[in-house]
């Protein structure tokens, strides 16, 4: 019985041997070069330190811009190349939104490695909004780019709307955190608006969600950081710690109410129009 | 002692703040990043082809409008075979380069005479769309020569790969990126 089972084993495995190789490649002699099929290399390693360099100076810059030379034009332009580079050449890739999801499964899966670009990316802008605020947001981030580019006619918001909107984020980065660190799902990569405008490439519900946040960004200042994005959330929280932040110089104010009157975000709530035609 | 006096209990708050914010996020970061230097530097996606069951879900998964994963032909497994039955049909009416003849569904399998009854075949990368049905009946019927792997030069490294997700045989993983294709092998007997 033992040696008929054997029998019947060896009859397996020599089946499945000469089933694997049905075939036997020939010998085609020594005039036959076999081709090579080639096979494209990654992406270099230095071009991840190029993306990390050019998100520090592009952070430094700013900063710059925004405390020492203190001009919108410059911020435009910036915004102009981070968009350029971040979004068009980057393709969105790597974005410190979607970073968060790398870092959240690191912390919560031992075994799982962080790419240390997802780190550099997730660290940098949040070390920036410690000492200077969120000058990602305002000049670096692509995603914010475009809709500070996007932006022709904006609409106010009422503040109530905007506040009760603007607490989504907060339920996102939740929901994000909790998605990634159970390795469940990547949702900011995922739903992002953005990204399938930048690979010029997606599927029908990416082009639709694409298109709402395009021609909504046309009326709506920055619907998408204001309302949706994780990493603003995050950075928010961060830049509340702030060493130095953008403020209004009381002694040198005439209380003319056109910056809070012209803020398409509504930011500045001191003195504005209507709040002071409802006062009696 | 006198700066102490003049600082207000919102600005020793922020202070404090935003030193337990900086250790908290030097601690996380720096914890993520020495389990970084043990690992062999970067990773990049790729499929294991001893995995693939060529189900062509790689097709229509990627992000990108064509997917960046390609066939690829191990020519040491290669049998050249005459029929092959990752080139033809189910009954090829004639053994030629025929599209009624052929598997391919875009032409993107190169046929080559050698010698009788030797034919070499090659993926043309450009035309190439992953369906995998090559891939799929060659392993069905002929050697397993034919496989997919992920082009890395066409590859955008995803955070998540979204192939990946929908592989039903968790086939893609991420592989150290100096070794960033998994070569298909003989079956071991």
């Amino acid at each position: 019985m033992k040696l008929l089972k054997a029998f019947l084993l060896a009859c397996v495995l020599i089946g499945g041997a000469v089933a694997a190789e049905r075939f036997p490649p020939p010998d085609l002699g020594p005039g036959y070069v076999t081709p090579q099929s080639v096979q494209g290399a990654p992406r270099a390693d230095w071009l991840i330190w190029l993306d990390a360099g050019m998100l520090v100076a592009a952070l430094v810059a700013a900063s710059l811009i925004v405390y020492r030379w203190r001009s919108r034009r410059a911020l435009v332009w910036l915004s102009v190349f981070s968009l350029a580079y971040f979004g068009f050449y980057r393709k969105g890739c790597i974005c410190p939104i979607g970073s968060i999801q790398n870092v959240a499964q690191g912390v919560f899966d031992p075994s799982c490695i962080v790419p240390i670009a997802a780190l550099i990316f997730f660290a940098v802008p949040i070390l920036f909004a410690l000492i200077v605020g969120r000058v990602f947001c305002g000049g670096v981030c692509p995603h914010g780019a475009l809709q500070e580019l996007l932006l022709v006619k904006p609409i106010r918001i009422p503040d109530w709307l905007a506040a009760g909107l603007g607490m989504l984020r907060y339920f996102y980065l939740g929901l994000v955190v909790l998605f990634a660190a159970t390795g469940t799902s990547y949702l900011v990569c995922r739903y992002d608006p953005f990204v399938s405008f930048f690979r010029m490439s997606a599927e029908f519900g990416g082009w639709v969600l694409a298109g709402a946040f395009l021609v909504g960004s046309l009326f709506v200042a920055r619907p998408y950081c204001r309302f949706l994005c994780p990493y603003g959330a995050l950075l928010g929280i961060f830049s509340r710690f702030t060493l130095k932040k953008v403020e209004i110089a009381s002694d040198q104010c005439v209380a003319c109410a056109h910056c809070s009157d012209e803020c398409p975000l509504g930011a500045i709530r001191e003195g504005r129009r209507e709040e002071r035609k409802a006062r009696p | 002692m006198a700066d102490e006096k003049k600082m207000t209990r919102e600005e020793f708050l922020t202070q404090c703040g935003r030193g337990l914010l900086l250790l908290a996020l030097g601690g996380g970061v720096g914890g993520l990043a020495a389990r970084n230097v043990k690992a062999s530097g970067n990773m990049v996606w790729q499929i294991d082809p001893a995995k693939c069951i060529a189900c062509g879900r790689c097709a229509t998964h990627c992000v990108l409008e064509q997917s960046a994963v390609r066939c690829v032909n191990a020519f040491s497994m290669c049998g050249y075979c005459d029929l092959c039955s990752g080139f033809f049909g189910s009954q090829p009416s004639e053994l030629n380069e025929g599209a009624e003849n052929q598997i391919c569904p875009t032409n993107a399998i190169v046929r080559r005479y050698v010698e009788e009854p030797y034919f070499e075949y090659t993926i043309d990368k450009g035309k190439c769309i992953a369906c995998g049905r090559c891939v799929s009946d060659c392993a069905q019927y002929g050697n397993g020569s034919l496989h997919l792997q992920i082009s890395q030069e066409k590859c955008v490294d995803c955070n998540q790969c979204s192939i990946a997700t929908a592989c039903p045989r968790h086939a893609i993983s991420r592989v150290p990126a100096d070794t960033p294709y998994i070569p298909r092998q003989r079956p071991q007997s």
